[in-house]
């Protein structure tokens, strides 16, 4: 049976403007309202075992609403939950070390996660084995071509299998034959119950692998639905 | 029948702001917590200190070695102080205030300079001054190495004192810790910051006793006297004094003085750390 895992309720974000040196010391102990709208009035439910897709123009808010849903910015309004374990996987590798090796990082973004050394090293040969990256894996990051930091990366996030796994522009990168697969190892997490949300503005790809996708226009919502009516919208509020 | 459905995680509210009065009790809870995750960061963090180098980690060594003959042909020989020990006094001064200058830099910075981790991944936020703190603590415990062939040459006995060393190397550590905290969040906004407190690790490098002992300074009276109301005065001195085999040479009041200030800083760094990085992390 299927249950809530990501819970939005009016969620609003502001960024704050760059401030000269005095008003830096005032935000120390008065909080600076003034700045920006990033997300206003966000209701949103997501259940285990969908594959949410949000698209939407660049800067119109999409990675900040995954950012929110991971915890790395809190909400100025309403409130966000969340059920489990949430992995994001934003941009081409992302968080990762460039000094690390491939398998130092794969242990460090575990630990980060909360997992141990050991069960890190347990899962090594398949992280290996999806990623493609055979002796490379032992190589330092910096060394990694983009194509395949964003194999280490997806392999990393979903082998340590979260709950919720949040992918940010990740998808499109990479040869035909790793695009495919990257698209049936998320499928194979929705079939044990997982979660995903996807942004990207590859939309074939998305209309293949999305339940239900959302039309995000200038921080808020502003279509949900069913793949093909969501891009109509799209279309529709970005003329070309 | 048993029924064998794992039960369902509890719905968690992400990104919620915590009452900051008590965020030191937090950010223990906290550190306790990721004792694995801190100790995996800290071994990055060194790591890529000493990156595509051939000597590595070996440079926190040879570093002071090439350091303490420096002072010696500059103090000993050159200027001719009688003190034969003076350049060990001069190295250990400056290995202490090294540890806390590059704690406090590596905290104001520890979040602005980490964006593409803090951008992609959440966990506990206080852990990336910590890693700061302990990779400072860890790089100046093996610089201190240095001293135990001195001590042989030199003649020093090996007492229970030696223990003044390591509150040493802790306390400056701690200090550039806590007091780095309150202007860390200030820095994501603002990156003056970072260049005002090049300046004052810098001047304070000249008005610690670093280049001097705290001897010198108690002789000039009661003016000497203030310099004891630097915190970093007591873990200069207690370095020197752990070394040289004797028992703290100044009085417990002002050791509990600056642990109490230590203490205090943390406190208040704990507290506007806390209130103010979920905000800050938007600058970036």
């Amino acid at each position: 049976m299927s249950h809530t895992t990501v819970e939005m309720e009016n969620v609003g974000l502001h960024f704050p403007r760059s401030s000269g040196i005095l008003a830096s010391i005032k935000s120390l102990f008065k909080k600076n309202r003034s700045g920006f709208t990033a997300l206003e009035g966000i209701n949103l439910t997501v259940k285990s075992g969908e594959v949410v897709g949000i698209i939407g123009k660049n800067g119109s808010g999409k990675s900040t609403l995954l950012r929110v849903i991971a915890g790395i910015y809190p909400t100025d309004e309403g409130e966000c939950r969340v059920r489990g374990d949430i992995s994001l996987l934003s941009g081409l590798g992302t968080g990762f070390s460039r000094h690390l090796t491939g398998r130092e990082n794969a242990i460090l973004y575990g630990s980060i996660l909360g997992h141990s050394i050991q069960t890190m090293e347990e899962l090594m040969a398949e992280i290996i084995d999806f990623s493609e990256l055979g002796e490379f894996i032992d190589q330092p990051l910096r060394t990694y071509s983009a194509g395949m930091k964003a194999r280490l990366g997806l392999a990393v996030a979903s082998a340590i299998q979260p709950d919720i796994l949040l992918v940010d522009e990740v998808l499109g990168v990479g040869d035909p034959n790793f695009r495919e697969k990257s698209m049936e190892r998320i499928l194979g997490m929705v079939e044990d119950a997982g979660t995903v949300v996807i942004v990207s503005h590859s939309f074939t790809l998305m209309k293949k692998i999305c339940s239900r996708m959302i039309l995000i226009h200038k921080g808020k919502i502003l279509s949900e639905g069913e793949p093909e009516s969501v891009i109509a919208a799209y279309y529709e509020a970005n003329p070309k | 029948m048993v029924d064998d459905t794992p039960a369902l995680p509890a719905m968690r509210t992400m990104g919620s702001r915590r009452n900051s009065l008590f965020s030191i009790f937090y950010q223990i809870k906290e550190l306790s917590s990721s004792r694995d995750l801190l100790s995996q960061l800290t071994k990055r963090e060194i790591a890529a200190r000493y990156r595509q180098s051939a000597l590595g980690l070996s440079w926190s060594v040879i570093e002071p070695i090439l350091l303490a003959m420096t002072y010696y042909f500059l103090f000993v020989m050159l200027r001719g102080n009688t003190d034969k020990m003076y350049a060990v006094w001069i190295l250990l001064g400056v290995l202490i205030w090294a540890c806390f200058a590059k704690t406090l830099m590596g905290v104001v910075t520890s979040l602005s300079h980490n964006v593409s981790t803090i951008q992609a991944v959440y966990f506990a936020r206080v852990i990336h001054p910590c890693v700061k703190m302990l990779s400072n603590i860890r790089i100046t415990l093996l610089s201190c190495l240095v001293v135990i062939p001195i001590m042989i040459i030199g003649d020093l006995p090996f007492t229970i004192h030696l223990v003044w060393v390591f509150a040493a190397i802790l306390m400056s550590g701690l200090l550039g810790f806590g007091f780095g905290m309150i202007f860390a969040p200030m820095n994501c906004s603002n990156r003056d910051l970072e260049h005002l407190f090049r300046f004052v690790t810098r001047a304070g490098f000249f008005l610690s006793p670093v280049m001097w002992t705290i001897d010198m300074a108690l002789e000039r009276g009661k003016l000497g006297e203030m310099v004891l109301f630097n915190p970093m005065a007591t873990p200069l001195t207690l370095v020197r004094d752990g070394v040289s085999g004797n028992a703290p040479s100044i009085d417990l009041i002002w050791i509990a003085y600056s642990c109490g200030f230590i203490i205090l800083s943390w406190i208040v760094g704990a507290y506007f750390f806390e209130k103010n990085q979920a905000e800050a992390v938007k600058h970036l």
